[in-house]
């Protein structure tokens, strides 16, 4: 129960969104993939993933190790096996139909008129090019089509194919109980193996079949001869009733209305599955809390006041213990990890500063259980300027008969602008060690300034030195 | 910095507190008091490797450590009154020693010295300051090899 509160509680909006994207792109697949041979090893392969995952929870290493194998080979055989099979399902759709298009139910067509209607035109001598789309979306198949809109009866489809009709070349699409267009141009098949005596027509009709689901009716106008095309084949048709079931096939007429509301209720549950599915595994990758690991990460302090200097801190890093997944941990980066502390609310002096979980920023999926130590010591202090005199740091071994008797040093006094404690308690700030090993006669020399903090800044950091160079009395 | 005027006579010699510094001056032979007016007036203040006749000798801003002692010499004149002075003593801005001094008027002189160390090498600087902690001089100098 604890887990379960825990799990609620620690839900991002990205966790949500994650889960959300994934669910949807497995629903999308369920929909592209349903119905086909691909689908049914790809479930397989889902149920031996899960039986994986139980195996493993059981305890049953050697079980575990053949399904996870079995596993692994079976997702690399079926790329090989079914690659013709994915090909023509990710090629016959636009991109439309495979990211948002939600497949249509096939929509019920008054067979018996259009079975009649075509047989009576290849007796008349009539050829005719019809369409009834399946679930499939055809805009990106077909080109010009002009709204004809006329209820679907034996003599419109007559009408639409009469050879004196300026439309009757091109292809008519009837969707429901409507002629809904006339005058389409189809894409044209490039099989070689086509017989000769099929025309322009049948060549069409098996270019669309080759690109979607519709099924397509040809009437030969040299042969009098009716055939159908669909999912890439085409074959002449003896009669009307053959006609006639293979069109209530098509578009499952007689149980239209009861085959779309199954559809709709299959593709609820599928995403309610797919949900769920992502759901387990998101939580598998993310929320198990089987491992614990110790980092050292290093504090960055942000949002210090301007007026402000840090003047100490009492760790430079601190150490995360942290939980997660196993998968996860392993994965980790060092710069995934971040300890951040803001010190806008510093203070001048000591800022203890407790050490939350909104200090530290982790990767989705692993939690916080300690950071030691809990509490970091930022010691800040206001900056100020000083205006302080600059002596030289002289080093080495002067010649035993000289003395430097005097020193001046231009500009004698530097700005310095740092922490108020830190330059209370400097006087002066030295130049760079300077040599007065070959120094024998008066001259001058430059030499750097070096600041005795790190934090303090200089105005400038360079100065000339003039010494006058004696010989030492007796 | 002023010469040192001939007529001086040193009249005390101190020991310093921490290392040994000498304090050298010069009584006045009559201590009249001074007008209210006056001022304490510092006329010479150098670092030296030693005194000569009472006078600073080979002074500088260098001195080998090799040398064993470095002085600070300071000569007030006029003393309106009875005073204290200090030398306060730091490496870099470690104060190593204070050393005190009595001023009497109507003139005086002193010094104070450190020995040597070899730890001692480095940029050293030496506060001369009244009773009221105001600084009079400062005195900058570096012991090397």
């Amino acid at each position: 129960m604890d887990h379960l509160f825990y799990f609620f509680r620690e839900v991002r909006w990205q966790d949500l969104l994650d889960i959300a994207l994934n669910s949807y792109i497995l629903f999308r697949l369920y929909v592209l993939f349903r119905g086909t041979s691909a689908f049914r090893v790809l479930v397989g392969i889902a149920i031996f993933w899960i039986s994986h995952k139980l195996a493993l929870s059981l305890g049953l290493v050697v079980t575990s190790w053949v399904i996870q194998g079995i596993t692994l080979v079976a997702a690399v055989i079926i790329v090989v096996i079914f690659r013709n099979e994915i090909r023509s399902v990710l090629q016959a759709k636009n991109l439309k139909s495979i990211l948002w298009g939600f497949p249509r139910g096939a929509e019920e067509a008054p067979a018996e008129n259009v079975a009649e209607a075509l047989f009576e035109l290849a007796q008349s001598g009539n050829g005719a090019l019809l369409i009834l789309p399946g679930k499939e979306d055809l805009s990106e198949a077909v080109h010009s089509g002009i709204p004809w809109q006329g209820l679907v009866s034996k003599e419109m489809i007559m009408t639409v194919f009469w050879r004196d009709n300026p439309v009757h070349d091109g292809a008519a699409v009837v969707r429901g109980r409507q002629v809904d267009e006339v005058g389409v141009i189809l894409p044209l098949s490039h099989r070689d193996d086509l017989p000769s005596s099929y025309g322009t027509r049948h060549r069409a009709a098996l270019g669309l079949a080759e690109r979607t689901d519709a099924l397509i009716l040809v009437v030969s106008e040299e042969r009098g001869t009716v055939s159908a095309a669909k999912s890439s084949q085409l074959w002449e048709i003896k009669n009307k009733e053959e006609l006639l079931e293979i069109i209530e096939k098509h578009v499952g007429a007689t149980i239209s209305w009861g085959r779309t509301r199954k559809d709709k209720l299959e593709l609820g549950l599928a995403a309610v599955l797919s949900v769920f599915l992502i759901i387990a595994v998101w939580s598998t990758f993310t929320r198990g809390v089987d491992t614990l690991v110790s980092m050292d990460i290093p504090v960055e302090y942000m949002n210090r006041p301007p007026e402000m200097e840090i003047l100490d801190t009492s760790v430079n890093a601190v150490r995360l213990e942290i939980s997660g997944s196993g998968a996860l941990l392993r994965r980790i980066q060092p710069e995934q990890v971040s300890v951040k502390l803001d010190l806008s609310k510093g203070v001048p002096g000591s800022n203890p500063f407790t050490m939350t979980p909104e200090s530290v920023s982790l990767p989705p999926g692993v939690l916080l259980k300690d950071v030691k130590p809990p509490v970091v010591e930022v010691t800040l202090d206001r900056t100020v300027k000083k205006d302080l005199p600059i002596q030289v740091d002289w080093v080495g071994k002067l010649q035993e008969p000289y003395v430097i008797a005097q020193v001046k040093i231009d500009p004698p006094r530097v700005q310095v602008s740092g922490s108020a404690r830190v330059l209370s308690g400097i006087s002066a700030i030295y130049t760079e060690k300077v040599s007065v090993d070959h120094l024998n006669r008066s001259g001058t020399l430059s030499a750097k300034l070096v600041p005795s903090h790190a934090s303090l800044k200089l105005a400038q950091d360079k100065v000339t030195i003039e010494y006058t160079v004696k010989e030492r009395t007796p | 910095m002023s010469k040192k005027k001939p007529c001086f006579l040193f009249a005390l010699l101190c020991i310093s507190l921490l290392l040994g510094g000498k304090v050298l001056s010069q009584e006045a032979p009559s201590a009249s008091p001074a007008p209210s007016a006056e001022r304490l007036i510092l006329v010479q203040a150098t670092m030296c490797a030693s005194l000569k006749e009472g006078n600073p000798c080979n002074p500088g801003a260098v001195f080998p450590v090799s040398q064993g002692k470095v002085l600070c010499f300071s000569s007030f004149d006029p003393v309106p009154r009875k005073t204290i002075i200090y030398h306060s003593w730091f490496h870099r801005d470690v104060l190593i020693t204070r050393q005190k001094f009595t001023l009497t008027p109507p003139r005086w002189s002193s010094y104070s010295t450190i020995q040597l160390r070899e730890a001692d090498k480095g940029p050293w600087r030496v506060e001369i300051t009244d009773q009221d902690a105001r600084i009079l001089e400062v005195l900058r100098f570096s012991i090397t090899d």
